[in-house]
């Protein structure tokens, strides 16, 4: 936890869907090097909507980002990708059908000039990053199908995804609702080990114990408004329970 | 993948290793069913040289005739279909490109000249199918139904409903359809066909964005694949495939049929469907529907030297392309 210059900025960021419903109000919310914040509120409150500006995936209706103090249009997901914005979203962005090495490099394949797979290279990579960075308890082989993983080993694939191309912030959203509690366990330690690596992870969750045993802010949305914005440190766990509850 | 059932076969064990190490590949299954037919077909033919013309070299001409004309499409069919999408326009496209071709071409403009154009035609008929598709989010299977349709009447309008002769002369069929001993030019055309999309498939960036968009689109979407671009890719190569054929088929029989090329569309499909292409996207190999176009002719070739009656080559076919897919279907849960 820091109290350095944001890496992303958001200033008054409204969302609105059609004319009735106004899912983001005026949200005001920056995440700094090497920290994980706690996105946390009830459902409905705005934070898969916030997510997905960020991750540009949805644009604002108003507000603006910066990034690094430079105003930036995240106009889709790929500009988000550029500056090195990774999300994980609840369905992981897995693609059952290819095998865990495609999945990691899928998109941003390492390749020829003339366009042609370098999937010797991609394949050595792949099982560096799974025997040295994120270590998946029952892979033997990048060459597993996806679609074989249960739960807990496709959410590694997709870390050892964000991992491995050196993101600054990974969104993570909803990303235990599918786990079990060993894989729990072991996930909150992955996220725990990337802070200290030097990246920043926004975990969106409505399991406030899961935050609050890695986050170091918390950041509590309800309907569409910030109702609280507090590091680890200032609050406890009943203040938290107690705040999301009366909202 | 589970394994047991060939290995306890009388056939001792290395066989049975043999065979689990075949199944194991993505399109073994497929393989091992088109293999132990011709083994069968090839056996009777030894056994009754007479009665069961298999080997005879008339007969393995008509069938290295006859499976390119389908099988080149099919290339193509597995390419869209991997991407999640089906075009039931190509018969059409492919009438469409050749009567357009040899119109030109009679009509006095250079032959080179007319058979680009025919490829062009069938590129942007499949451009038009895609675009229509990906901007409307129609299901492609509505939008090609009606362009399979919209297609066979501009044929009809442009042949004014008669046969157009195309006489290409004797460099053309040189190039297309000449014989090679037993084989025949085109299935070499085939083979080319096959082998680069194999390597656009399977070892080139874009054939993999297309597993990724018909496995999951919006994964895909989510990774910054552009994935209305690379649909729309699948049908303007399946539409060049298309035409492609058929320039090779009026080469062939010097005539272009307005009504030629009706029903190839679901035999295409028919041919990946038994090959293990997924209905739904994401699966498919270059060999399954390589080998799926050859074994449904094989099959329609068989049952024609024994002299089965014309309605049995529907009820065989109709079967295997259920069996088949229920099989597929199984293998993939497995």
């Amino acid at each position: 936890m820091s109290d350095e210059k944001p890496f992303i900025e958001l200033r008054g960021i409204t969302k609105c869907y059609g004319d009735t419903i106004k899912a983001l109000d005026d949200i005001s919310f920056n995440i700094k090097p090497r920290e994980i914040i706690g996105l946390v509120g009830d459902n409905g409150a705005g934070k898969s909507t916030l997510i997905k500006v960020i991750s540009g995936a949805h644009q604002p209706t108003s507000g603006k980002i910066y990034v690094n103090g430079k105003e930036t249009r995240f106009t889709s997901s790929k500009v988000a990708m550029d500056v090195g914005v990774e999300t994980i979203y609840q369905d992981m962005n897995l693609i059952d059908c290819m095998d865990i090495m495609r999945n990691i490099f899928c998109g941003r394949e390492d390749t020829t000039k003339a366009g042609f797979l370098n999937l010797k290279k991609m394949r050595e990579k792949a099982m560096h990053l799974l025997q040295n960075e994120v270590t998946i308890e029952g892979i033997r082989s990048p060459n597993q199908l996806v679609g074989n993983l249960s739960g807990g080993q496709k959410q590694a694939v997709a870390i050892a995804r964000a991992m491995f191309f050196k993101k600054q912030v990974l969104l993570l959203d909803e990303p235990t609702s599918a786990l079990s509690v060993r894989e729990t366990q072991a996930f909150l330690d992955h996220i725990t080990k990337l802070r200290d690596d030097g990246m920043s992870v926004v975990l969106v969750t409505h399991n406030i114990y899961h935050a609050y045993q890695v986050a170091d802010r918390f950041f509590l949305l309800s309907h569409g408004k910030c109702v609280l914005d507090v590091k680890k440190k200032d609050t406890d766990i009943e203040e938290l329970t107690k705040i999301i509850v009366a909202h | 993948m589970e394994c047991g059932m060939a290995a306890t076969t009388s056939t001792g064990n290395s066989a049975g290793n043999f065979l689990n190490k075949v199944r194991g590949y993505k399109s073994g299954n497929i393989l091992i069913v088109f293999v132990a037919i011709q083994i069968v077909a090839i056996c009777a033919s030894l056994i009754f040289p007479e009665q069961f013309r298999y080997l005879s070299s008339s007969n393995l001409q008509v069938i290295f005739r006859a499976i390119p004309t389908l099988g080149i499409i099919a290339l193509g069919v597995n390419l869209l279909m991997i991407t999640g999408e089906f075009d039931l326009s190509v018969g059409s496209t492919f009438a469409l490109a050749s009567i357009i071709m040899a119109k030109l071409f009679n009509g006095g403009m250079p032959l080179p000249l007319a058979i680009l154009i025919a490829l062009i035609v069938g590129i942007l008929v499949g451009a038009i199918n895609g675009f229509a598709t990906v901007k409307s989010n129609v299901p492609s299977f509505i939008i090609t139904m009606g362009a399979m349709w919209f297609w066979r009447g501009i044929v009809l309008l442009i042949s004014q409903s008669s046969n157009e002769p195309f006489h290409p002369g004797a460099l053309m069929e040189m190039l297309f359809v000449a014989s090679v001993g037993p084989f025949q030019v085109q299935f070499f055309w085939f083979m080319a066909v096959g082998f680069a999309s194999w390597l656009f498939l399977e070892r080139h960036r874009m054939g993999n964005q297309f597993f990724a968009v018909g496995g999951n689109k919006s994964a895909a979407k989510a990774l910054g694949i552009n994935t209305d671009r690379t649909k729309m890719l699948g049908f303007m190569i399946l539409g060049g495939l298309a035409a492609f054929s058929g320039i090779i088929s009026a080469t062939r029989v010097n005539d272009v049929s307005p009504i030629q090329g009706e029903g190839l569309e679901l035999q295409a499909i028919a041919a990946c469907v038994i090959g293990g292409t997924a209905l739904m996207g994401g699966r498919g190999t270059v060999l399954g529907a390589f080998l799926g176009a050859a074994l449904l002719y094989t099959i329609q070739d068989v049952l024609l030297l024994l002299r089965a009656p014309g309605f049995y080559l529907k009820l065989f076919v109709g079967l295997i392309i259920i069996v088949a897919a229920i099989l597929n279907e199984m293998l993939r849960k497995k």
